[in-house]
């Protein structure tokens, strides 16, 4: 199995006492599934998301992406992996703000040791992917919000991940641009087999995807394979 | 992350916050220059001082006298009984000449009060008698003129300044008075003039005519205010104006120069004469005393440059920390996109390094240009004269280049760290 999660459970400590958020999840994802995840605010989706991508440990429970067991790794091993195999697409597209859109997107190969002008070709690349090409000099501000969305989508695919990973990445957006957006994202993992999990709040946005699953209070409700 | 490609980074990010960058590097380059043009001022101080007094001949020469303790202060040293003094005479002379590194031990016996005539003026002078057959073997230069044969026992050499002792014109009507250098007088016969009083109580006169051959290179020493005259010519007016016989084997010489091969010897040398109870002077002595007189004078005013260079250290931590609340979105960004702790926190010390290290650079620049200006300054003030108030050693340069990098790398290592420990997450929602 290409993503393997049991009995995930996740605490935050409040004062003194343990929240519960992650309550126990057993899920399984195939490469090349587009996954939506849906559910109520405060459900524990972006938590889930975070970690799985490794940005917050677990409290108990596995998690394994293909060989790698996220769950048992330290800081250090975790960024290798994230730089390698993990792309991040956020609500709010969390770009540099002093930085150009190429710039933003070659960053990601900065910490790879990808040489100046590799990066910025692959860069380059990547935001024509996302029908940027002529934007490349603008940095965020000067960019509309689905342009800047796309710049992050550029920076989460430019080094290749296996694994993109999204938290509301329409959340921002009007239904037009959901909708280009949603498509580019279908289009990138039909095209190149990319696996793609994605937290959204719009039931629009699940349509795209390959399999919808429900969480409730920490916990998946059903799934749906469409 | 490879090093290279940090750098760069590094100093992308430096440019993408120009203004704080640019402010944080003035204070570095104050600070830096602070330091430079105080240090400076007194390498200045000494290399003028200094350079006058180190010329080859002055630093290989050594004056050696009896054992001071011996010379009616026994008590002092204890006691030392009278058959042990150690005697100048020139047995002891022979041991000097024995010491590795020695070329030549001289006999010096000095006469002051003497008058010297030019036919003109009067000048009161001080004569130094020397061996004229080891005058060849000692350092002494000529700058006009030259040495005496060792045959020619009443010819003499002028010190540069023995013009310029208190002179008093014969003729009291001449009011203009015509400049005359040490020089214009070689070749000429003038007069040597001692006097003695009588047991009636009359003053006595002897002249001798003396021919003068050169003039002595300036030793910065006393030889400057002297004029060099054989052995035999200062003893024979020596016991004419006190009418004592002096044994030299049974008392000693007053004095005895050592000339030695080369600076590098003389500390040697000096140890092993005063192994050998007699007392050393050199110019080295007196360059050594000078150079830690300097040495603290260049810490005082280095330290009050340093003082400078600490409120630019607390600059850049400040920037550093400021820059991290700056920032603390950006390196979450960075960390989530795959930057490791240790790229996160090797990136803000270069940073820090880099400004430490431009700064630095620019605060050399800004020094020697500082300096050139101070002697330019003092150079007009006093009348055209090139003077040195403010050097500036490459040593200094290299020491401030390497300081202010390392004072920018552990200005940078706390709010580094603090920053690579950041959570990607909450340094992400952060706002
Ligand atoms: N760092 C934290 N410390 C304490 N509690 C936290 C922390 N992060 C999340 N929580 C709590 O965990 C719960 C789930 O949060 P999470 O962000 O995963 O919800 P979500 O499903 O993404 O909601 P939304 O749809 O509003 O984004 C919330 O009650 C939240 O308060
Ligand atoms: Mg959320």
């Amino acid at each position: 199995m290409f993503i393997h999660i049991e009995d995930l459970k996740k605490d935050f400590i409040l004062g003194k006492k343990p929240i519960h958020i992650l309550k126990g999840i057993n899920l399984d994802i195939e490469q090349g599934e587009m996954v939506a995840l849906l559910g109520p605010s405060g459900s524990g989706k972006s938590t889930f998301l975070n970690v799985l991508g490794g940005l917050v440990p677990p409290t108990s429970g596995l998690v394994k992406i293909k060989d790698f067991e996220i769950s048992k790794m330290n800081e250090n091993e975790l960024c290798l992996f994230r730089r390698e195999h993990l792309g991040f697409i956020f609500q709010s597209y969390n770009l540099i703000p002093t930085m150009k859109a190429i710039e933003n997107v070659a960053l990601a190969l900065t910490f790879a040791g990808v040489k100046k002008d590799k990066r910025l070709s692959r860069a380059k690349e990547a935001l024509s992917i996302v029908g940027l090409a002529d934007r490349i000099d603008h940095k965020p501000n000067e960019l509309s919000g689905g342009q800047q969305q796309r710049v992050s989508i550029a920076r989460a695919l430019v080094n290749s991940p296996e694994i993109i990973l999204a938290d509301e990445p329409t959340g921002n957006l009007d239904s037009k641009t959901s909708e280009d957006i949603m498509e580019m994202i279908t289009k990138l993992n039909r095209e190149s087999n990319q696996t793609f999990v994605i937290v959204t709040h719009d039931p629009e946005a699940a349509q795209y995807c390959t399999k919808v699953i429900h969480m409730k209070d920490g916990v998946i409700e059903r799934t749906i394979n469409q | 992350m490879n090093k290279q490609e940090l750098l760069l980074l590094a100093w992308e990010n430096l440019w993408r916050m120009k203004f704080r960058t640019i402010l944080t590097i003035i204070g570095v380059v104050i600070g830096t220059a602070s330091i430079i043009v105080m240090v400076s001022i007194g390498s200045g101080a000494q290399k003028s001082i200094v350079g006058e007094l180190s010329n080859i001949g002055s630093i290989t020469t050594l004056q050696v006298y009896p054992d001071l303790s011996s010379m009616g202060v026994s008590g002092i040293s204890g006691g030392k009984k009278d058959a042990d003094k150690i005697i100048l005479n020139d047995d002891a002379i022979d041991d000097l000449k024995r010491i590795d590194g020695v070329m030549a031990a001289t006999p010096v016996i000095s006469l002051s009060d003497v008058t010297m005539e030019t036919g003109r003026d009067e000048y009161s002078v001080s004569l130094m008698g020397l061996d004229y057959k080891a005058l060849d073997d000692m350092r002494y230069g000529t700058t006009d003129g030259k040495k005496p044969n060792a045959n020619e026992e009443s010819s003499v050499i002028l010190g540069q300044e023995v013009l310029s002792t208190f002179s008093y014109s014969s003729g009291a009507a001449s009011v203009e008075t015509t400049e005359i250098l040490p020089a214009d007088l070689i070749g000429k016969r003038i007069n040597l003039v001692v006097s003695r009083t009588n047991e009636a109580g009359e003053e006595e006169y002897r002249t001798e005519k003396v021919k003068v051959t050169g003039v002595l290179e300036a030793t910065g020493g006393s030889e400057d205010y002297s004029i060099i005259a054989s052995d035999q010519l200062v003893n024979d007016l020596n016991e004419w104006k006190t009418g004592i016989k002096i044994n030299f084997d049974k008392n000693g010489y007053s004095e005895v120069l050592v000339t030695v091969e080369d600076s590098s010897v003389v500390t040697t040398v000096t140890a092993e004469i005063e192994a050998m109870d007699f007392t050393v002077f050199s110019m080295q002595q007196i360059l050594d005393s000078m150079g830690s007189v300097f040495g603290m004078l260049q810490i005082l005013l280095g330290g009050i440059g340093g003082v400078a260079l600490l409120v630019a250290c607390i600059g850049i931590v400040n920037t550093m920390t400021m820059s991290i609340y700056e920032r603390t979105r950006e390196i979450g960004i960075m960390k989530v996109i795959g930057a490791s702790i240790n790229d996160i926190r090797d990136m803000f010390i270069a940073e820090s390094t880099m400004i430490g290290f431009i700064g630095g650079g620019i605060g050399v620049i800004i020094s020697v240009l500082i300096s050139l200006l101070i002697n330019l300054i003092a150079g007009l003030a006093l009348g055209g004269e090139s003077v040195t108030i403010s050097y500036i050693t490459p040593g200094l340069v290299i020491f401030a280049l390497i300081f202010s990098a390392l004072v920018g790398m552990l200005s940078g290592v706390r709010p580094a760290i603090k920053a690579a420990n950041l959570s990607s997450l909450d340094a992400i929602r952060s706002e």
